[in-house]
């Protein structure tokens, strides 16, 4: 018995491994070659017929001077900022209102949770219909009622990123609720006692309570956020496809046009790695910002 | 628990299967830019062709993304031998490094095919790369019941044009009670440079052009002359002031303009004659009429004259049995096939480009006969640079803007654009 010992041992350790293995191999198939494969491509202009060629950074040296994608990135700043700050202040607001565990609140927790589920696709054609340009359009009724006249939404260069703004928010609002949801329910309730027997009123216990309390919450939202925001593309090819006049063109749909439509390779794969790099990196400084406080 | 060598023989069955063993008989591979509609049609001209020839073909089709997925195909190394995709992408073909020349006296019949087809897909350096299998003009679709209610007569100028598309806009043509209703159907995003190919016959029609060869004998940018101002601002006009282009027609592409005219939402719509088929069923034949594009400011008649081009691939293992597979397409026999579809199917030969084969019998339908002489007659093709792909991208991008913003000072967009037309023309040039 004693000298199945060690192979028992090993077996014991490898378990994890041998459940584990199914997934890595589907990822390092699907993920990490065509990561790895990308990261090579951006040194080489890629000939379709025959071979690439090496290249070196230049590549890179066109990423970081081209006046499109810089645009393109200014844009999507923009609109990771306004989508990050929208959803998660909305997302707070709703979870305070749908905290509790009373049966109907699941119901409409469920409910609120649907365009989170809808896929980006489906998501583009339903804002297409509210968004409609015409007097007669959802939205645009809506506002006629408030006695402003028909927007151009979608069609309109001004208007197009906002818009774009706004569906996202739909689309992920429920998502970070339920986040915040979450962290709610983790706050001590004794807390709230305390707070309430030395006389804070109910704004100073949500300031001295429950944004601390929701801290981890909040780094979640912002981290996913940022994540999501700066990758973003299939909402715009699906909507406005980057137009009007450029005025929703994105990193990833300027990287999209390059790499596909242009069939430059390298280029865009020399856009995809810094845009990785520039993600990484903006997600680990803001998490070292967070643990530091 | 489970018992390990379960475990380990269930690792083994998910590693990837042993590298396959090659097909004795190796089929051809053809890749079609076409529908699946259209691809009932090619599988009726495979299936003659192999009974005829005894060689298998294995198609792929795709409508969207077609050179991205070739791209793809590419890169992988498992490249087809036949591609047949529109002309205006063969300049790109060749710089992918796909498409290998072609000497025009090895393929048999080449003589019987239309000169204007072999001229339009000959590249500037005089080269030939695609063996035309089908051409097409530009033909004007009008909701025949709308016009005919509101008592106006079919468009010859732009002017009677741009009445009809208000009239529409404005007149209830569908009797509903309700505004929903608009005149052109307009496709003016920028997916594939979609503005500016559907803008061009417009261009043409002013007397315009994208590129011009100087008398320096090199080819410059030409859309700051005034018939390209007059082009943009005549459709300005249609989109920012009498607004009765489509509801968000600045961003829209093929398929969703289709859907504008054939639901009913939109009455006019300049298009190929492909749709002729697709327009039969919805809105219905009797509800619509297929006429010649009206003539521009001064008079002149013009219509973008396209086409398909077939191609061998530069590394195909069979190119001896892509060119038989070629010169079928492009025989009498190929080209009626192709221009009868089978139940369920699209023609995928538009105008045949064999002079044996008359477009009006292989279709059974006289408006064929209108679309072949609009064809002959004021057919205009796109030029094909080095890579006009890019070019057209670059000037949709530029038209698009212009009537997005519905912009107030026309002839300096287009003069901007103009210049970085000609950056990239000497870019090209200088590869």
């Amino acid at each position: 018995m004693t000298s199945r010992r060690p192979f028992a041992q090993l077996m014991t350790r490898l378990t994890p491994w041998f459940f584990l293995a199914p997934a890595l191999l589907a990822f390092t198939w699907f993920k990490f070659i065509p990561m790895a494969k990308g990261l090579v491509m951006s040194f080489h202009k890629v000939g379709f017929g025959g071979s690439d060629t090496f290249v070196g950074w230049h590549n890179f040296e066109r990423a970081l001077t081209d006046a499109a994608l810089r645009d393109a990135a200014g844009r999507t700043l923009l609109y990771v900022f306004f989508t990050v700050l929208l959803s998660a202040s909305i997302a707070l607001l709703l979870a305070q209102a749908l905290q509790g565990t009373a049966r109907h609140m699941r119901f409409i927790r469920t409910a609120m949770f649907l365009p989170a589920v809808t896929s980006a696709a489906v998501a583009a054609e339903i804002w297409r219909i509210l968004y409609a340009p015409t007097p007669d359009g959802v939205v645009n009724s809506l506002l006629g009622l408030l006695g402003m006249g028909p927007q151009g939404f979608w069609a309109d260069p001004s208007q197009a990123l906002a818009a774009l703004v706004g569906m996202h928010v739909w689309k992920h609002v429920p998502y970070d609720t339920v986040i915040f949801v979450a962290g709610l329910a983790g706050i001590n309730s004794e807390l709230y006692d305390a707070a309430a027997v030395d006389g804070a009123n109910a704004w100073q216990r949500f300031t001295a309570v429950t944004l601390p309390g929701l801290a981890p919450a909040i780094t979640v939202i912002c981290t996913l956020g940022f994540i999501r925001g700066f990758r973003v593309f299939t909402e715009v090819y699906a909507t406005t496809g980057g137009g009007p006049a450029g005025s929703t063109e994105v990193v990833m749909t300027q990287i999209y046009k390059q790499g596909f439509q242009e069939l430059d390779y390298g280029f865009a794969a020399a856009a995809s790695t810094l845009l990785f790099l520039f993600t990484a990196a903006l997600t680990a400084v803001y998490l070292a910002w967070r643990r530091k406080r | 628990m489970v018992n390990r060598y379960t475990l380990i023989a269930l690792l083994a069955a998910l590693l990837p299967p042993a590298v396959r063993s090659a097909p004795v008989d190796e089929p051809l591979y053809v890749w079609t830019r076409s529908s699946k509609d259209g691809r009932k049609t090619y599988d009726a001209i495979a299936a003659a062709f192999t009974k005829k020839v005894g060689i298998k073909v294995e198609y792929f089709n795709a409508l969207n993304d077609f050179e991205q997925r070739l791209a793809r195909a590419a890169v992988g190394g498992r490249m087809p031998d036949v591609v047949v995709n529109e002309l205006g992408t063969a300049g790109q073909l060749v710089n992918m490094g796909v498409a290998a020349e072609i000497d025009r006296k090895r393929i048999a019949g080449a003589d019987d095919l239309l000169d204007s087809a072999w001229r339009a897909a000959t590249l500037p350096d005089g080269r030939i790369y695609g063996v035309p299998v089908s051409v097409q003009a530009h033909v004007l679709f009008i909701r025949r019941d709308w016009r005919e209610k509101l008592g106006l007569p079919v468009p010859r100028t732009w002017e009677e044009l741009a009445q009809l598309s208000r009239a529409f806009a404005e007149k209830d043509p569908d009797g509903n009670g309700r505004r929903d209703t608009y005149g052109l159907a307009f496709p003016g995003g920028t997916a594939r440079g979609y503005a500016a190919w559907y803008l061009s016959s417009f261009l043409f029609q002013a007397g315009g052009e994208f590129l011009r060869r100087g008398a320096d004998g090199k080819v410059h940018a030409a859309v700051d002359e005034p018939p390209a101002i007059a082009t943009l601002e005549f459709f300005r006009r249609l989109v920012c002031d009498d607004r009765s282009v489509q509801p968000n027609a600045i961003n829209a592409a093929t398929q969703e303009t289709n859907k504008s005219f054939s639901s009913g939402q939109a009455g006019i719509y300049v298009s190929g004659p492909y749709h002729i088929a697709l327009f039969d069923q919805e809105p219905g034949k009797d509800r619509y009429e297929v006429v010649p594009l009206p003539a521009g400011p001064s008079g002149q008649r013009a219509a973008l004259a396209g086409g398909e081009l077939a191609f061998i691939a530069r590394n195909s293992k069979q190119p001896e049995r892509a060119r038989q597979f070629i010169e079928f397409l492009i025989s009498p026999e190929g080209q009626s096939l192709g221009a009868q579809p089978p139940r369920g199917g699209l023609p995928v030969v538009r105008l045949p480009v064999n002079k044996q084969v008359d477009a009006a019998t292989v279709h059974g339908d006289a408006r064929w006969a209108m679309v072949a002489q609009e064809y002959r007659e004021h057919g205009h093709p796109l030029p094909l640079a080095r890579n006009w792909s890019r070019l057209q991208q670059m000037a949709a991008d530029g038209f698009n803007a212009a009537l997005a913003h519905c912009s107030k000072d026309i002839p300096a967009d287009l003069r901007a654009l103009n210049g970085r037309l000609n950056a990239e023309l000497a870019r090209q040039e200088a590869q």
